[in-house]
C-alpha cells in the first residue's frame, strides 16, 4: 500500500507524457503542451505577473468564506436551537437552495458595482449554505441521554451549546466547511468571469480575448492549487480535531 | 419522614395509555433501591420523575420535604450509556459538572484524582474516553456522577452493557463508594441478581404499576460468596417468579 502514492505519481507522468506527445501535432492555440504551460507559469510567477490577481481572487475567496461560512454557521445554530425558528425559515431556505445563486451574479454586479463587493458577496452566497445546513443537522442530532445529562447537571442553554452540541457536531460542521471552501472559488471566478478586470477568473476571460492559451491553462492551475490548498487546511484541521480522542491505532 | 418520596404518580407521553399508574416509593437517608421490571414497564420513566427530568402528571415527588419540579444539583444521575464527552480528557469529564458551575481549583483536581484513586483509573486520567475499555467508561460515569457529592444517585441501568465479571467488580465498586459516601441511591436495572447483591430494597415493577417489594437481609459489606447462598437464589427466584413468565 506504501508504494500508491509513487504509483498515483507515475501516472502523472505517464499522462504528461501523453499530453506533451498529443500537444506537438496540434496548434498551441488550442492544446498547448504542458512544457510550454509550465514555463507561461514560471514566468508569470517570477515576473509577478499573477501576483495581484492571486491575491485579489484569494482576499475575494477568504472574505466570502468568512462572512457566508460565518453567518451560516450562526444562522445554523439558531435555527438548530429554536423550533420556531427553524420553522418559520424552512421554506425559505429549500426554495433559497433551489435558485441558481451563482445565476445571481450579474444582479449582483449590477447592486454592487465592479470591485471586489460584488464578488465577495457571490463568494458568500455560495458558501453560506452548505455551512447552514451542515450546522443545523448537527447541532439537532447531538445525542439525548448527553442532552439529558447537561439538564441533570443543571447547565444553561448556551453552556449545552458550547460544551456538547457545537464540539459534538464539529466533524459535521467542518464537513459543510469543506464543501464551502471548494465552492467559494468557484463563487470568486465566476464573479470575475462577468465584471472585473482583476482576480484569476478575469485573467481567464482576458487570455481568451488575447487568444492566449497557455496563460489560460497557467490560471487554471493556480485556481486549483488555491483549490487544493484551502482544502488541505480544512483537512488538517478536522484531523487534528478528531485524532486527538479517537482510539489508539 | 422519608427522604425521597413518590406519591400517586401517573404518567403518560403525550397523553397516550399511561405508561405509569398510580405509584408509591419511599427511601430514607443512605439506603440503596432497586427497581426492576422487564422492558418498557416504566421503571426508566419513574426514574426520571423522581430525577426531576420529566414533570409528573398527577401525584407528588418530593426530595427531602420540597417538591421536585427540576434537576437537582444535589442529585447525580448515571445513565445507561457512559455518556461521556469523547473531545475531553477522563479527567475534565469527571470535572465537567464542578466547571459548569465555576472555576476549577486544584483542590477540586486533587479530589477528582482521589475518586478516579478509587475505581483503579488515577493513571488514565489524561486519557480520552475512547482508548477506554468499556468498564473503565462506565467507572469514569459514576465518578463524574460522584464528583459533586450528590445526596442522591440516580442510576439507569449502568452496567446493562458490560460482561459479568466486570459487572460484579463494577458493583463492589460502587457499594464501596457509596459506604464511603453515605450516598443514598435509586437503581434501576433488569438483572435480578444485581438487584439483590446491590440493594437494601427491591422494588418489582410490571405494566407501570409496582407490584412488589421486599427487603434484602444480607449483611453488609455484601461479599462475592453471597450471590451463591441460599437465601440469595431464593430471593432471586421469588423476584423471578412476580416478574412473570417461565421461570427458566
Amino acid at each position: 500500500m506504501n508504494k500508491m502514492p509513487l504509483f498515483s505519481f507515475l501516472l502523472l507522468i505517464l499522462l504528461l507524457g501523453i499530453w506533451e506527445m498529443a500537444a506537438g501535432t496540434m496548434s498551441e492555440l488550442v492544446l498547448p503542451a504542458p512544457s510550454v504551460i509550465g514555463s507561461a507559469l514560471w514566468e508569470g510567477m517570477v515576473s509577478g505577473y499573477f501576483t495581484p490577481h492571486i491575491i485579489r481572487t484569494a482576499s475575494e475567496v477568504l472574505l466570502g468564506l468568512l462572512f457566508g461560512g460565518g453567518l451560516g454557521f450562526f444562522i445554523g445554530i439558531l435555527m438548530g436551537e429554536v423550533t420556531f425558528l427553524r420553522k418559520l425559515l424552512s421554506p425559505y431556505i429549500i426554495a433559497s437552495q433551489a435558485v441558481p445563486k451563482l445565476a445571481l451574479a450579474p444582479l449582483f454586479i449590477l447592486w454592487f458595482g465592479f470591485g471586489m463587493t460584488s464578488k465577495v458577496v457571490i463568494t458568500a452566497l455560495v458558501c453560506f449554505f452548505p455551512l447552514l445546513e451542515n450546522t443545523i443537522t448537527a447541532i439537532r442530532s447531538s445525542d439525548k441521554q448527553k442532552q439529558e445529562l447537561f439538564r441533570m447537571l443543571g447547565a444553561s442553554r448556551l453552556q449545552t451549546l458550547v460544551h456538547l452540541k457545537i464540539p459534538a457536531g464539529l466533524p459535521g460542521i467542518l464537513a459543510g466547511l469543506r464543501v464551502s471552501v471548494v465552492l467559494a472559488v468557484v463563487g470568486a471566478v465566476v464573479g470575475e468571469f462577468i465584471g472585473g478586470s482583476q482576480g484569476l477568473g478575469a485573467l481567464i476571460i482576458a487570455s481568451q480575448g488575447m487568444m492566449d492559451t497557455p496563460l489560460m491553462f497557467a490560471t487554471i492551475i493556480l485556481l486549483t492549487g488555491m483549490g487544493i490548498i484551502l482544502y488541505l487546511v480544512i483537512s488538517l484541521f478536522e484531523k487534528r480535531w478528531t485524532k486527538a480522542y479517537k482510539k489508539e491505532n | 419522614m422519608s427522604f425521597l418520596t413518590i406519591e400517586d404518580v401517573t404518567y403518560s407521553y403525550r397523553g397516550k395509555n399511561p405508561v405509569l399508574h398510580n405509584v408509591n416509593w419511599g427511601m430514607n437517608k443512605g439506603e440503596f433501591h432497586c427497581l426492576i421490571g422487564k422492558s418498557g414497564c416504566g421503571k426508566t420513566t419513574l426514574l426520571k420523575l423522581a430525577a426531576g427530568l420529566l414533570q409528573t402528571d398527577k401525584g407528588r415527588i418530593h426530595l427531602e420535604g420540597s417538591e421536585v419540579v427540576k434537576p437537582s444539583p444535589d442529585c447525580g444521575f448515571v445513565f445507561q450509556s457512559p455518556t461521556l464527552l469523547e473531545w475531553k480528557t477522563v479527567m475534565d469529564n469527571v470535572l465537567l459538572p464542578i466547571s459548569l458551575k465555576r472555576k476549577l481549583t486544584e483542590e477540586d483536581r486533587t479530589q477528582a484524582l482521589e475518586l478516579l484513586e478509587l475505581v483503579g483509573l488515577a493513571s488514565f486520567s489524561d486519557r480520552y474516553p475512547l482508548q477506554l475499555s468499556g468498564g473503565q467508561q462506565s467507572r469514569a460515569a459514576i465518578v463524574r456522577a460522584l464528583v459533586q457529592r450528590p445526596s442522591l444517585l440516580f442510576m439507569d441501568e449502568p452496567f446493562a452493557a458490560l460482561d459479568a465479571i466486570t459487572r460484579d467488580e463494577l458493583q463492589d465498586d460502587l457499594l464501596r463508594m457509596c459506604r464511603r459516601y453515605n450516598m443514598t441511591v435509586l437503581f434501576i436495572t433488569h438483572d435480578i441478581s444485581e438487584a439483590v447483591y446491590l440493594a437494601d430494597m427491591v422494588g418489582v415493577m410490571s405494566e407501570g404499576e409496582m407490584v412488589y417489594q421486599s427487603k434484602v437481609e444480607l449483611e453488609q459489606p455484601r461479599r462475592m460468596e453471597m450471590r451463591y447462598d441460599s437465601y440469595f437464589n431464593e430471593l432471586c427466584y421469588t423476584l423471578r417468579q412476580v416478574m412473570g413468565g417461565k421461570p427458566s
